[in-house]
């Protein structure tokens, strides 16, 4: 016997995949085309404003509301003298070793919440009690274990979206069809493998979105840190234009720490959460 | 590959001469839900020798599925004892495995890794565990997707991924619980077919739980009729003279179909009574 579509299929798949290149590119183009007008409308109302409330009624100063240009060239010269890239990579440089320590250490605390009601029942209230503090409660207690140092920001960014990914962590576990664990356990898969093998696949998924928000979560800790202690940073330039009256300066750097928040966002949790849920089958592909 | 062959690879004990493969003795289960209490079976005995195909029957609710669950180790018996090759069952283990209405295959996974995931399970490593995930993919004529996503396959493939992914392990028992139920119509005959060519060619003993008389007519050598709450074993039926392969429509089973849903009748009229609340309510199989 002979099953139906074994030698249509893969044909399929073949022309479905040469056709993907050529639509990829138009799509991209046309988003390109869609950001920059976007992005252009929100100046042009910028821009607007500027001149109806500065120049025209003058009921605004300059040095408080500057226009679009003057942020721009603030942008281009702090970039030119190397403060912004040095400020924005010390950031980042906090934000990735931060994030790098709270990612899996949430996804473990996750998954002990949800391996044992006893590891359950100790620790979940303390996670959601630390999830209800906002992240800035931590400085002062930061500062005071570790000094005013690279040490406390990174604390700081930890506890501030640990606690997300392993909300989020135990949440997606609870979906899992129990089918799946049923079939896995029926094949004699138990103890810790039911976990390596069976829950953290598949609960991935969730995974990416709860480390999406952890991301967010770091991305403002790491700020709010930085805003409240010293060194060299994104938070620091902020405070040294607030010093200076530079409005320009506080603005731009604000465009900079959007960009670079949504910049990762987009261009590696989220297409990193569209590959896999299009792995899982999540996604309803349209012929 | 021929019976010997499987006989040769297979890490579990083999069958003893007169001892029967999966015996269960006096077999009881209530369920309790608050207050009410639902006996499920009712001393049930029941004996499968090696390399028979046993179709389970009965109304929904008599149990059928819980017994499965029971030999697969899922679920404990209140009283009783389920034996496999002699040996009490003490829990899930891969000699006893289930397959259910739905694949249960693992998303995360290609076809031939869901296969090689219960050859893990069991053990088998390196070179070997493709190659034998390969050769029961094949068996199922699947071998041409095994890099193929899970979502990419019909309702019917996942189900014979499914399949392949059991008699890979080279059970002692294959549990299945309505497997073909969700399926169209014209992938359920194909299965048909396909799972008794490969009960001949592995020799395994299948337990295959349904609804449909006909179903049970065209895989089973014998096929147990159950009775509605509590479940008892009300009849069985030989299929020795009907001549395989069979077909869903085949005329041949006609008669014994008959007969079977005869039996049935009564059992499925209680069902519903009890289900609906109302004795006056007819239903014609």
């Amino acid at each position: 016997m002979s099953s139906i579509t074994s030698e249509a299929i893969p044909q399929l798949q073949q022309r479905l995949n040469t056709a993907q290149p050529l639509k990829l590119a138009r799509k991209t183009g046309l988003t390109l085309l869609k950001v920059g007008l976007y992005a252009g409308g929100l100046f042009a109302i910028w821009y607007l404003v500027y001149l109806l409330m500065v120049e025209v009624f003058q009921v605004w100063i300059s040095a408080l509301f500057p226009a679009p240009v003057d942020v721009l060239v603030s942008l281009v010269d702090h970039a030119a003298d190397g403060s912004l890239w040095r400020a924005a990579s010390a950031s980042l440089a906090r934000l990735f070793i931060g994030f790098g320590i709270a990612l899996p250490a949430g996804i473990l605390i996750g998954m002990g919440l949800a391996w044992g009601r006893w590891f359950r029942s100790l620790v979940g209230p303390i996670v959601l009690g630390f999830q209800a503090l906002p992240s800035v409660c931590w400085i002062p207690l930061a500062i005071l274990w570790f000094g005013l140092n690279e040490r406390a920001i990174i604390f700081v960014v930890v506890m501030g979206s640990i606690f997300s990914v392993t909300i989020a962590t135990y949440d997606s576990t609870k979906l899992i069809p129990p089918l799946l664990l049923k079939a896995a356990s029926n094949m004699g898969v138990k103890g810790l493998a039911v976990f390596s093998r069976v829950v953290l696949p598949a609960s991935l998924p969730a995974i990416i979105s709860g480390a999406r928000q952890g991301w967010s979560f770091a991305w403002r800790s790491l700020l709010g840190g930085e805003l409240l202690t010293a060194g060299i940073g994104l938070g620091n330039l902020l405070n040294q234009g607030r010093d200076l009256t530079d409005m320009a300066l506080v603005m731009a750097v604000m465009l900079v720490i959007i960009a670079l928040g949504l910049l990762f966002d987009q261009l590696v949790i989220t297409r990193f959460e569209a590959y896999i849920r299009q792995r899982y089958g999540l996604v309803s592909r349209s012929l | 590959m021929s019976t010997t062959e499987l006989q040769v690879r297979t890490s579990q004990p083999a069958a003893t001469p007169g001892i029967p493969r999966l015996s269960l003795e006096g077999i009881s289960k209530t369920f309790r839900s608050g207050n009410t209490r639902m006996t499920a079976l009712d001393n049930i005995n029941l004996e499968v020798t090696p390399g028979e195909f046993v179709c389970l029957v009965g109304p929904s609710g008599c149990g059928k599925s819980t017994i499965l669950n029971l030999v697969a180790g899922l679920e404990e018996p209140d009283s009783g004892k389920i034996l496999i090759n002699g040996q009490p069952v003490t829990g899930p283990h891969p000699d006893r495995l289930l397959l259910f209405q739905e694949p249960a295959l693992f998303p995360w996974l290609d076809v031939i890794g869901n296969i090689e995931f219960g050859l893990k399970s069991v053990g088998i490593n390196g070179k070997e565990r493709r190659e034998r995930a390969l050769e029961y993919l094949a068996k199922v004529h699947l071998h041409k997707f095994a890099k193929f996503r899970v979502h990419q396959l019909s309702g019917g493939m996942r189900q014979r991924v499914a399949i392949a992914r059991a008699l890979a392990i080279n059970p002692q028992v294959l549990l299945m619980d309505e497997p073909f139920s969700a399926l169209d119509a014209q992938t359920r005959d194909i299965l048909h077919t396909e799972l008794q060519q490969l009960w001949t060619e592995t020799g395994k003993t299948i337990l295959f739980v349904t609804h449909n008389v006909r179903e049970a007519v065209t895989l089973g050598d014998r096929i147990v009729l159950f009775t509605y709450r509590p479940g008892r074993i009300k009849a069985e039926f030989s299929t020795a003279h009907l001549p395989r392969p069979r077909h869903l429509e085949g005329q041949a089973q006609t008669k014994l179909v008959r007969e079977i849903m005869g039996e049935l009748q009564g059992e499925v009229q209680l069902a519903v009574a009890s289900e609906y609340g109302d004795a006056r309510l007819r239903v014609d199989l």
